[in-house]
């Protein structure tokens, strides 16, 4: 019996205590009394994250290999080796620094060539593809070349068919500076971790070069061979990415958008919009209430009188 | 890969072979002679051609050695080497030492420019100017300074010139003057001559 009344007792007193919660949820539910200001409706902010790539992905180190290959089976070549920077992924600005190095020696005329010369290229490559979180490339880009640079000129004897005698030529150290503009298009791709290689096709215009009584410079160091004013060359470089690993060389962040959070302002004029049509519908609601009430009572008066006339005439 | 895709990239490859392989070609000049180019004109500086027959000899310092053939009835021939045949042919041997000279422009008539070259290693030229119908001669001598130049090592060697100065005798030349001082093959006026009389 003593055992009854106390599980009574503890039943009662949870229900005591779960009494605001379930008043809660009852008033959630009720319906709003005229005069009554609704709660505002709690809006969860959504995170949407969304991967984007950081400003700033890092450096790249490259060699050129196509330099020293073309170095080994013609006359021209050149030690060229490139910093890049890497930004979004998308815009690659490049300074790319070589020694040029150009040895001709034509079989029909005797005429020798000789220039030793560093040469500059800054530029930028633009990574066309469109998914750029991935580590392969394809990239177009601009180039400006300068060479600042001595060459050396020799040639056979030359006779003088008329009047007479012969001499040799042999002029050392004419000055010259060349300008050229580039047009690169080229791939890259991942080989291992950190290391890349791509491949290039250059198509390059000769701006200016600085003019000499004696001779125009026959090869630029960077540019090639001035044949023509313009030229195509090639490379392929290795490329080494000073950023260790996949997650540094390609910095991924996590961008939050919050999707659906009203203002304040609006939120109070929505709620200010449906409590004036709750309201303008419970006051129809109880005309409507009334007049069916006030329609009802008289009918019922007439059925009264009826029944009392019934009555009456009982 | 199917065989429409195939195509595809064979003509891609033919085309991209296309666009890369050409015919092999230099800029060498066409035109590699060098010349200093004169021009005619009158004593008011009216271009003119020249209408008399000029011959230009250029004086080479030294003599050289010429051997002259006369036959009775044959014109005399010249030549600079020892001829046995015609010593055979009964014509009479005669060994003369000789200015060492050059014919540079010979009997050219109607002509309202010349191009005479120029030499590779002295830094003055001696042209001596004789007309048909004017008994004297003209001379005139042009100082310059002379260079190698190569335009590719492919093209070869070429003698440019810088014309420094020039002056002449005033047979039939009323004066001359230096036009462009840069003596190459692009063919460019470089000496205006102007004769004596003025074109009606």
């Amino acid at each position: 019996m003593k055992r009854n009344f106390l599980h009574i007792i503890v039943v009662a007193i949870i229900c005591f205590l779960c009494q605001p919660l379930l008043a809660q949820e009852q008033n959630d539910n009720e319906p709003l009394m005229p005069g009554e200001t609704p709660k505002p409706t709690k809006y969860v902010a959504v995170e949407q994250e969304d991967e984007y790539l950081v400003f700033f992905q890092g450096f790249t180190l490259s060699a050129d290999v196509f330099g020293l290959l073309q170095y080994a089976i013609s006359d021209y070549g050149a030690l060229e080796a490139a910093l890049r920077l890497n930004l979004k992924n998308t815009y690659f600005p490049i300074a790319e620094v070589g020694y040029g190095r150009c040895h001709t020696n034509d079989f029909n005329t005797k005429v020798q060539y000789k220039v030793n010369a560093p040469y500059l290229r800054l530029g930028f490559d633009y990574n066309v593809l469109k998914d750029k979180f991935q580590d392969n490339r394809l990239y177009l880009g601009l180039r400006y070349g300068i060479s600042m640079f001595n060459y050396n000129i020799s040639g056979p004897a030359m006779t003088d068919p008329i009047w007479g005698g012969s001499a040799a030529f042999d002029i050392d150290g004419i000055n010259c500076t060349s300008h050229w503009g580039e047009v690169v298009f080229g791939a890259e791709v991942k080989i291992y971790r950190n290391f890349h290689m791509s491949w290039a096709v250059r198509y390059k215009r000769e701006f200016s070069s600085t003019k000499s009584d004696y001779a125009k410079p026959s090869c630029i160091p960077g540019y090639g061979y001035t044949t023509k004013s313009n030229c195509w060359g090639g490379s392929y470089s290795l490329i080494f990415d000073l950023n260790w690993g996949k997650k540094k060389s390609h910095k991924r962040g996590v961008k939050v958008e919050l999707i659906d959070v009203p203002s304040a302002e609006t939120e109070v004029e929505r709620f200010d919009n449906e409590e004036t049509e709750e309201q303008e519908q419970k006051l129809n609601i109880e005309d409507t209430q009334a007049n069916n009430e006030t329609g009802n009572s008289a009918n019922g008066a007439d059925s009264n009188e009826g029944d009392s006339g019934e009555e009456t005439q009982e | 890969m199917n065989k429409r895709k195939v195509k595809i990239l064979l003509f891609l490859c033919a085309l991209v072979s296309v666009l890369f392989v050409g015919c092999y070609s230099n800029n060498c000049p066409l035109n590699n002679i060098v010349t200093c180019n004169y021009s005619f004109y009158d004593a008011e500086g009216n271009a003119i051609i020249y209408t008399d027959t000029i011959t230009v000899t250029t004086l080479k310092p030294g003599y050289k050695t010429v051997y002259v053939y006369r036959k009775l009835g044959e014109p005399t021939v010249t030549k600079n080497y020892q001829d046995i045949e015609l010593v055979n042919q009964g014509y009479t041997e005669t060994k003369m030492s000789q200015r060492n000279d050059t014919v540079l422009l010979n009997r050219a008539y109607d002509q309202s420019n010349i191009s005479i070259p120029m030499s590779y290693f002295n830094n003055v030229d001696t042209l001596i100017f004789s007309y048909g119908q004017i008994a004297l001669k003209d001379t005139i001598k042009i100082y310059h300074y002379s260079y190698p130049h190569v335009e590719l090592p492919e093209c070869g060697t070429y003698r440019f010139h810088t014309l420094r100065n020039i002056e002449a005798s005033d047979a039939a030349i009323d004066h001359i003057e230096i036009s462009n001082p840069q003596v190459g093959y692009e063919g460019n006026e470089n000496v205006k001559i102007y004769f004596n009389g003025v074109i009606e």
